[in-house]
């Protein structure tokens, strides 16, 4: 049953002006970094060297370095592909074909983060490439990164990143189920990401390892200062998990009447 | 309809089977009642008329019967199964609440394909359903290039999908032009002639006259009268037109009436008036009359309508009906 409200998601999802703006949006968006990183890089100094890109992890900098913008995208698509269900009013509709709620939106959630993965995939795919032609032009040597030590650091970076885009997803869906507005939903996530937590850590900084947006942009980006991988990881969980039950009891329990 | 299928539906009726029934139903919203005590007994192959004015609690009903608002108490069965549990009558129920609601991007096609996809119901389900909806030729344009009558269609087709034994339609004619509404009650009786039983609701009493065979009447969330509409017409007391011979007498005949305790209505443009007598028979207004000096050109019974029935039970002034609107429609 939950393979069926997965197919019946996904017929939403491939419509050509989502698949295409989400796709090439997030492709976009990681290409960016990486011919800003490549062309911003000096021989000494600044955000990274010429001899940093030349490493076995080079290949995955830049792409790292967009997580937090891959992540509030794939948040805002997330939250606004929720929340449009009940602004549109379909979601009377779907209940009545599948009025077991769990399983409708447990079908949906799994819908929407294999389509938010894949679309990461492409962005990644498509970084690779221009990272290559940055390299190029830039006349950095890409050897190591083809080596087993790089196409590893590859993998593990696109894990994470996958990770991360999970997390925001799901949260971003969570955010959805609540506030029932895409508009909403999409402003509350973006200043939440963007805004709230940065202003937060900057008046307390120790409140940074404790807040889900930090905590799993540390993930997407193998950790960082300040958080570890292993506890952005544990705390991502435990706001994922959170986010799951919390989505899935509003879910069940309430009326709906939009 | 067929032979066998009215037979099928008289024998349903006559065995007391019930699409829909339910006992105490209740939904509070905070200290707000919507609806109150509710019991409805809708028998199998029907199609029931469900009336009440704007606010009386129809829909919120019928998003009980179909599992999107939790009844605050109550029990209910619908199709055998327990109301608090949808799931176990939902795939034999088709649903259009409120205007239909569909993804703009996608065609209607795909919109159905992906309730289908859903209710795990075959996909080559979509084809008929649009085309016995009209919607065939459109089917690939995108929803929110559709007209309202286009819309509302595919909302029905949507409900089709299931191959239902019972059809909830919530103002399927809300927005449609006189077109549209004609070919929407041409639709929903064929339903009716599949032995589909049909749940319409509506505020404009003309329209379920007209489609309906059995009514359900609700004000303020209370259940107000259940019933056959031949049944609840018998049970009126009939009004009567009357003519005197001669036009200038019109005024004295109604004083004459009026003395006797009747309730006169003048009929605009018209040299009759409309006699509410009730305990009065047609003889007794005629010797009335001629008693008073007037001689009757007409005295003819006048079966009263579903609206006039629904005012008497709900003790509603007919003034009430805006006046200009449709002639159905209760405020």
């Amino acid at each position: 049953m939950i393979w069926a409200a997965f197919t019946s998601e996904w017929t939403k999802l491939r419509r050509p002006t989502l698949l295409f703006s989400t796709f090439l949006g997030l492709a976009f968006a990681a290409s960016l970094f990486v011919i800003l990183m490549f062309s911003q890089a000096r021989a000494n100094g600044g955000l990274v060297t010429l001899h940093q890109l030349a490493q076995p992890n080079g290949l995955v900098i830049g792409v790292a370095r967009a997580s937090m913008l891959l992540g509030v995208v794939a948040f805002g698509i997330a939250a606004s592909q929720v929340a449009s269900e009940y602004s549109l009013g379909t979601l009377r509709q779907l209940l009545v074909r599948q009025p077991r709620r769990a399983v409708l939106l447990a079908g949906k959630m799994l819908g929407t983060i294999t389509f938010l993965v894949l679309a990461l995939c492409f962005a990644a795919v498509v970084a690779l490439i221009v990272a290559v032609a940055a390299a190029q032009s830039r006349h950095v040597p890409t050897g190591a990164w083809f080596t087993g030590t790089g196409l590893g650091d590859l993998f593990r970076e696109l894990g994470d990143l996958a990770l991360a885009v999970l997390g925001y997803s799901i949260l971003g869906m969570a955010l959805g189920q609540f506030v029932r507005s895409a508009v909403f939903a999409v402003i509350v996530g973006f200043a939440w990401l963007v805004a709230v937590e940065n202003i937060i850590t900057r008046i307390v900084p120790s409140t940074e390892q404790w807040l889900p947006g930090a905590s799993i942009t540390a993930v997407a980006s193998g950790g960082v200062e300040g958080v570890g991988y292993a506890h952005g990881m544990i705390l991502g969980v435990v706001y994922i998990v959170a986010a799951i039950a919390a989505a899935m009891i509003v879910f069940i329990r309430n009326d709906v009447t939009a | 309809m067929t032979m066998q299928q009215a037979m099928y539906r008289a024998d349903e009726r006559s065995r007391g089977h019930l699409a829909i029934s339910t006992a105490g139903l209740t939904k509070r919203f905070g200290d707000r009642t919507v609806v109150d005590d509710l019991a409805l007994a809708i028998p199998s192959g029907a199609v029931c008329g469900f009336v009440g004015p704007n606010g009386a609690g129809k829909t919120t009903t019928l998003r009980m019967l179909l599992g999107l608002v939790r009844p605050t108490s109550g029990s209910g069965t619908i199709l055998g199964g327990s109301i608090t549990e949808p799931a176990t009558y939902l795939n034999k129920v088709g649903a259009l609440i409120e205007a239909p609601a569909f993804y703009p991007q996608l065609s209607g096609r795909e919109n159905l394909k992906a309730l289908a996809r859903l209710g795990q119901l075959p996909l080559s389900a979509v084809d008929p359903v649009l085309e016995r909806s009209g919607l065939l030729a459109r089917a690939g344009d995108k929803y929110r290039s559709y007209s309202l009558g286009m819309k509302q269609r595919l909302g029905i087709a949507a409900a089709m999908l299931a191959d239902p034994k019972l059809l909830i339609l919530d103002e399927p004619t809300n927005g449609l032009d006189p077109g549209g509404i004609v070919e929407m009650r041409g639709l929903i009786r064929s339903f009716a002639g599949d032995g589909i039983t049909v749940l319409v609701s509506s505020h404009l009493i003309s329209e379920i006259e007209q489609i309906c065979d059995y009514v359900v009447m609700i004000r303020a969330g209370r259940l107000v009268h259940q019933g056959s509409v031949s049944e609840l017409r018998a049970a009126q007391q009939p009004d009567f037109i009357v003519a005197p011979e001669h036009d200038a007498d019109l005024p004295q005949l109604a004083g004459l009436f009026q003395e006797a305790g009747c309730t006169v209505t003048q009929r605009p443009a018209e040299t009759t008036v409309l006699i509410e007598a009730p305990g009065f028979g047609a003889a007794d207004l005629n010797r009335l009359a001629a008693k008073g000096g007037v001689t009757l050109r007409q005295l003819t019974e006048s079966t009263r309508s579903l609206e006039r029935a629904f005012f008497a039970l709900t003790g509603t002034a007919s003034a009430d009906v805006p006046s200009g609107q449709e002639m159905g429609a209760i405020k």
